[in-house]
């Protein structure tokens, strides 16, 4: 599959396995795209899903992707290194996640992604409290058969008004090994100020039993790849509530970023990121503004027509 | 098969089947608190799914006829007199119970059984709501079901407790989930309140009901059919649970993994669903299965029991904090609640 390997930009991503898209003026790209995801088979199984999944190759498909960081956690209010450990919201982390919501509340959601962490799973479902749409968010469960059974739904009609929800531990935070825990006075006593500035920095260093930025990413990105971007390539509109680590490490692949720029990145917490795929591109649009705020900011016209719907539904 | 479920006086407990499987390190039932305690920051041995759910579960526990207001005296409790376990004796205990509020299809009168829909914007009210009412009373160790609304409710719960221990899901599904989620700070750990998810503690299965709305179950089955589902002791919808089957998994976990915490003094709290919580409460209470099929469970209202000496005494519901009068349920959780005052003074 040659034609589909592309060149890196000058800087590479070092062993990072992540492919790096030939620059956006080339004319070919839209087909590069395309042809490489005609040729993964594996975009096509996607297990948990009930919802058909429809390829199509139509490349006026257009597709919304939203991508939020969630709010303040516990440990976070402690500072403490929090990775892969379990910690819910606090109040605030809880008034971020629905703030974001009404900042998404117009923005078409047909699928929800996020981590295996209960602080990015309450963000997306607290967001989706104020969604105008009226589908309700329904958590997929596969860890077993008896989980699958006990969790089906027998209405056609009702499956049609859900948006499942899907939990996977590669978007997880970036793991944090011997650190998780620790808040940042101790860490910098057990291993010393520069090697924890190290860890926390670099692409490529793990902290003791931990992840590097650059493992994150690999497994971040490949689930993006084979589960999340089949979605939108459908013209599903999908909506990603993950972690600082797992989030920028998407965003590197969408933005194309090197490594250097994606160590220097900040996700602001709680406020949404919308990207619109279209033709195998990822455009970038910032921040929805909330409904209520000063301005129209359409950002296609499929999504001006959606909300002009959404405003004559509601009362 | 009789519809009663029979509660422990004095004797053995003979739980078979899954029960085995959730602990394997538990050879004799005195084990068991000391066992669980110590598997507790480890998170090793809790929670696992059963995998031959299908087998009935074979609780026998003998009845006393003798006395009606038998005491229970647990089997479980020779960890009175064990010594070298790590934690305090404490002969009494809060058992806090929360049923979740509003969710998202309650709000669309969909049968919703264990289908994972979220809480809805009056979900997360009643939920905090529900922190408020608890805010002072103490917490270590929270039990939800695996269902999003049930955890949801006691994380939103907790960011009104006063204490500021830090709740933090434990997680069993692999090793690898096991490892990633280690803490490494004994201090952090001090400070933390471990929540163990359990299906067992989900809402009854609903089998083929769920999803639909009432009007289409009524049209599909009849409604005479429906209401029987919805209000017998022992029948099942197609593919579903009887209350008594929810019971079954639900009293059984109680009885092996939340109760030697209470034995052991930890304060529980129990974050859970109608069904599950009724079946548990059945026990508790002693009710008889014609009483726990009226019995209704209000929505976010959280419900106290002390533990005390093997038994379970009623305390009703909490008030919150500002409201006049101080109802002190013992004069351990007064003092507990004065020194949460001091502190924030």
């Amino acid at each position: 599959m040659m034609a589909a390997t592309f060149k890196c930009q000058p800087t590479g991503l070092h062993g990072s396995g992540i492919d790096a898209a030939a620059p956006r003026s080339s004319g070919n790209f839209g087909r590069f795209y395309s042809m490489r995801f005609a040729c993964n088979t594996r975009c096509n199984t996607l297990r948990h899903v009930h919802t058909p999944l429809s390829i199509s190759h139509d490349s006026s498909t257009e597709s919304s992707l939203i991508l939020i960081r969630h709010g303040e956690s516990l440990w976070n209010e402690k500072n403490l290194f929090t990775g892969c450990c379990d910690v819910p919201l606090t109040q605030r982390g809880v008034e971020e996640a629905i703030e974001a919501g009404k900042r998404i509340s117009f923005i078409p959601v047909d699928m929800i992604f996020t981590s295996a962490l209960i602080r990015a799973q309450m963000t997306a479902m607290l967001a989706m409290t104020q969604h105008l749409q009226k589908k309700i968010p329904i958590i997929i469960h596969n860890e077993n058969e008896e989980a699958t059974t006990w969790t089906r739904v027998y209405s056609e009609k009702t499956t049609k008004q859900s948006i499942p929800v899907i939990t996977a531990w590669e978007l997880n935070e970036r793991m944090y090994g011997e650190l998780q825990g620790l808040n940042k006075q101790e860490t910098a006593e057990r291993y010393g100020k520069e090697k924890v500035h190290e860890w926390r920095r670099s692409f490529d260093i793990p902290p003791p039993k931990g992840e590097s930025l650059e493992m994150c990413s690999k497994r971040a990105v490949s689930y993006f790849k084979d589960f999340i971007e089949p979605q939108l390539k459908s013209g599903k509109h999908v909506m990603v509530a993950a972690h600082g680590n797992s989030l920028r490490s998407i965003m590197m692949y969408l933005d194309r970023l090197t490594s250097q720029e994606v160590t220097t990145l900040e996700l602001s917490t709680g406020v949404p990121l919308l990207y619109i795929y279209k033709e195998g591109k990822y455009m970038s649009r910032g921040s929805p503004v909330g409904p209520t705020e000063a301005g129209v900011y359409a950002y296609t016209q499929s999504l001006a027509v959606y909300r002009q719907q959404l405003d004559e539904m509601s009362p | 098969m009789a519809a009663e479920v029979y509660y422990q006086a004095i004797g053995t407990v003979q739980s078979h089947s899954h029960l085995n499987n959730l602990n394997r390190h538990q050879k004799h039932q005195n084990n068991i608190v000391r066992l669980v305690a110590r598997d507790f920051i480890s998170g090793n041995g809790l929670s696992r799914r059963s995998t031959n759910r299908s087998g009935r579960r074979n609780c026998t526990v003998i009845r006393s006829l003798a006395s009606q207001t038998s005491v229970v005296d647990p089997v479980l409790s020779p960890s009175r007199s064990n010594a070298g376990d790590s934690n305090k004796k404490s002969n009494e205990a809060a058992l806090i119970l929360i049923r979740h509020g509003e969710s998202l299809w309650n709000e669309k009168n969909l049968f919703t059984g264990c289908v994972d829909v979220p809480l809805s914007k009056k979900g997360i009210d009643e939920a905090i709501e529900a922190g408020k009412r608890i805010s002072s009373i103490p917490v270590d160790v929270i039990f939800t079901s695996a269902l999003i609304r049930a955890q949801m409710t006691a994380m939103l719960a907790m960011t009104q407790h006063r204490r500021g221990k830090v709740p933090i899901m434990l997680h069993n599904e692999s090793e690898r989930a096991r490892s990633w989620s280690q803490v490494f700070s004994e201090d952090t750990k001090k400070q933390s309140i471990p929540v163990i998810a359990a299906w067992q503690l989900n809402e009854r299965m609903y089998g083929e009901l769920q999803g639909l709305n009432k009007q289409e179950t009524a049209d599909r089955y009849g409604k005479e059919q429906v209401h029987e589902w919805r209000r017998s002791y022992d029948i099942p919808p197609p593919n579903g649970e009887s209350l008594e089957m929810c019971a079954q998994r639900a009293v059984a976990y109680f009885r092996d993994q939340i109760e030697p915490q209470l034995l052991s003094g930890k304060n529980v709290m129990i974050s859970a669903h109608g069904n599950s919580l009724r079946s548990i409460i059945m026990y508790l209470d002693k009710l008889t299965s014609q009483e726990v099929i009226s019995l209704e469970l209000s929505t976010g209202i959280p419900m106290l029991y002390i533990f005390k000496e093997g038994r379970y005494i009623r305390r009703g519901s909490p008030t919150r904090p500002s409201e006049a009068g101080v109802y002190a349920y013992t004069k351990r959780l007064a003092l507990y609640k004065q020194k949460l005052d001091d502190m924030f003074q």
